[in-house]
Parts: C-alpha cells; structure tokens; sequence
C-alpha cells in the first residue's frame, strides 16, 4: 500500500515532525511504500539546514533527510510556507535577493500541487498537525 | 480521481492554519473533486464583516466567495457546532450547508481522502 | 471504518461526534491524556508517547497500547485517516 505522508509541525516546536518520521519509518519496515512527505505550515521548517540542535538531542532534520536520500523518498517542502518562513534554495534566495540559502539537503521546494497530487495519488494519506 | 474532503477547524487570523488549508483547497480544486467541512472554531473563518485592515495580517475570508467557481460545491459545516457557537447561517460570508453528525459522518465516507487543516 | 488520530485533548470536542461506530481512535503525542479515561470508541494509545509521559499504569482498561506498525496497520485496514490536531 503507498502512504501519503503530510507533516504540518516545526521540530523541536512540536512533536509532529518526529511522530511522523516514526510513521514513516514504520510504513517502510511494514513493506508498504511511501510515494511523498509533503511538510506545509510550520512544517517546512525541518528542511532548514541551519538548525543546530544540543549534542544531547535528536538531530531531527538529519534524521528526516537521511530518511529521505536512504530510501529515495521525496521530501518536498511547500514553496508558499518555506517563503513565508525564510526557508530557500539558491534559485528562491536570489530571486528574493537573500543574502543565503539554507535548503537542506534530501528536501525539494516545490508547490502546493504537490501536496495534492500526492494526496490523489497514494492509497492513504495521513497528516501529522500541530 | 480520488475525490478530497478538507476539514477546517481553526479560526482565522489567530494563526495562518486557516488561510494555508484555503490555499490547499483552491490549489485542490484544480485537480480534482474537493469539498470542505468547518468544524469546531474553523466555522469562525466564514463570519462575515471581517476587516482586518488595522490588524495588518489577509482578510482571506474574502476568498471563500470564491468557491463555487473554483468548481468546490461541497460546502458544509457542523450543526452543533454552529448551534454551540450560538450562530445561524445568515451570519455567514456563503451558502453552507448544516449537516448533523450523521450527516458528517457519511460526508466524510462519500469522499476518498481526507486532508485536515 | 475510518482511523481517527487525535493528537491533544482539546482536538477531541472537533471529533467526538463524527466519529462513527466501526471507526478506530488512535492517540498520539499529548492525545495520549484521552487515554486516561474511559470513551466510547475504539481507542489506542501509541506506546513511545504513553511511556514518555509516565500514563502505562495509569490508561483505562479500554485504552490498547499500540507500537507505530500497529498504526501502519490500522490504516491499511481503514478506509482513509482523518487527523485531529
């Protein structure tokens, strides 16, 4: 069965981000599948590579992106939530004229279609909110 | 194509919840079936009158008049909800339909997906 | 049957009465708190988020402790997941 898997919450803010890594993580040792991980709202901010946890806590984001790169799933962050949020790959950084970019590696930015072409797509599609 | 039913349950301007899963909902129309439930406090986000002009965040209520050309004819919110609230529907922006707990149960069986905001 | 996944105490009042007869409650994060007393659904609780808040010995007798396959599972045999937050 393939999964949809939608986050809406900021790490270390919520609990959302990493309940649905658990979930994800689950899917995958259940033998399912995983078509997206679409991270909307607050959720974006998980693919902000500045984020710089203490040593004695998850580094979440890592976890999220080598979840990502090791089982070649699509971490896509909404484009519309990640400008209102300061998250940017180069191409949004110079188009806005930032001074960085700060997209972290394994997330994609892309817009709100796919959310809902993932959402049409999958068998389920479960959303992990604040 | 997987028809998608989107629950609203937060009041607007308080956070950006609301105009975001607007945002999805109009993106979702374009693609496919969509229909929208408000309930709890997101019944707020279609009170008429609003006017943010002085609290400087998007009076996206404004939007919702726009649902029915979007091809987003499922409109509905919860009775209760609305009762609680001590509201009606003349109070609303657009026509909502008020759909019991029966009625919402089976408004979300009819519908593939279900993506909540 | 629908999953329901309530994910703090206060999103229960958005569901309690959508929630139909055959539907299944999962409880996760601050939801877990539901847990505590006895509703009248199907409920589960997800273990990792019973065990951090110390409620194992403290859940109503109703409440199935849960691990996240079991979550995986419960979707599979739902027919879509609707998440209260």
């Amino acid at each position: 069965m393939n999964f949809a898997i939608v986050v809406h919450g900021a790490p270390y803010s919520s609990e959302a981000c990493l309940s649905a890594l658990k979930f994800a993580r689950a899917v995958l040792e259940s033998g399912h599948s995983i078509n997206r991980v679409f991270f909307y709202h607050d959720g974006v901010h998980t693919a902000n590579s500045l984020i710089a946890p203490p040593q004695d806590e998850a580094p979440i984001s890592e976890q999220w992106q080598e979840f990502g790169i090791g089982n070649n799933i699509e971490l896509i962050a909404c484009i519309a939530s990640c400008l209102r949020r300061g998250v940017m790959d180069e191409t949004e950084a110079n188009r806005y004229e930032k001074s960085g970019s700060n997209l972290a590696s394994g997330f994609t930015i892309s817009g709100l279609g796919q959310l809902i072409d993932a959402s049409i797509s999958a068998d389920r599609v479960v959303t992990f909110g604040v | 194509m997987s028809s998608i039913l989107f629950v609203f349950s937060r009041p607007p301007h308080g956070s950006i919840n609301a105009q975001e899963g607007l945002d999805a909902l109009l993106m979702g129309s374009a693609f496919t079936t969509c229909s929208v439930l408000f309930v709890g406090d997101g019944l707020m986000q279609l009170v008429s009158g609003q006017s943010t002009d002085d609290l400087g965040t998007k009076n996206f209520s404004l939007s919702f008049g726009a649902l029915k050309d979007y091809g987003v004819t499922g409109i509905a919110c919860s009775e209760p909800d609305l009762v609680a609230r001590g509201l009606n529907k003349d109070d609303f922006l657009i026509e909502v339909e008020t759909l019991n707990a029966a009625g919402m149960q089976a408004f979300i069986r009819n519908h593939d997906k279900v993506l909540n905001f | 049957m629908i999953v329901h996944t309530i994910n703090k105490v206060s999103a229960l009042g958005l569901c309690d009465n959508l929630v139909a007869e055959d539907d299944k409650i999962i409880l996760l994060e601050d939801g877990v708190y539901l847990g505590l007393q006895s509703l009248p659904f199907s409920v589960f609780a997800i273990r990792c988020d019973v065990d951090a808040r110390g409620l194992r010995g403290l859940l109503a007798a109703q409440t199935e402790v849960i691990d996240y396959d079991d979550f995986v599972h419960l979707c599979t045999e739902a027919d879509k997941v609707c998440s209260w937050f």
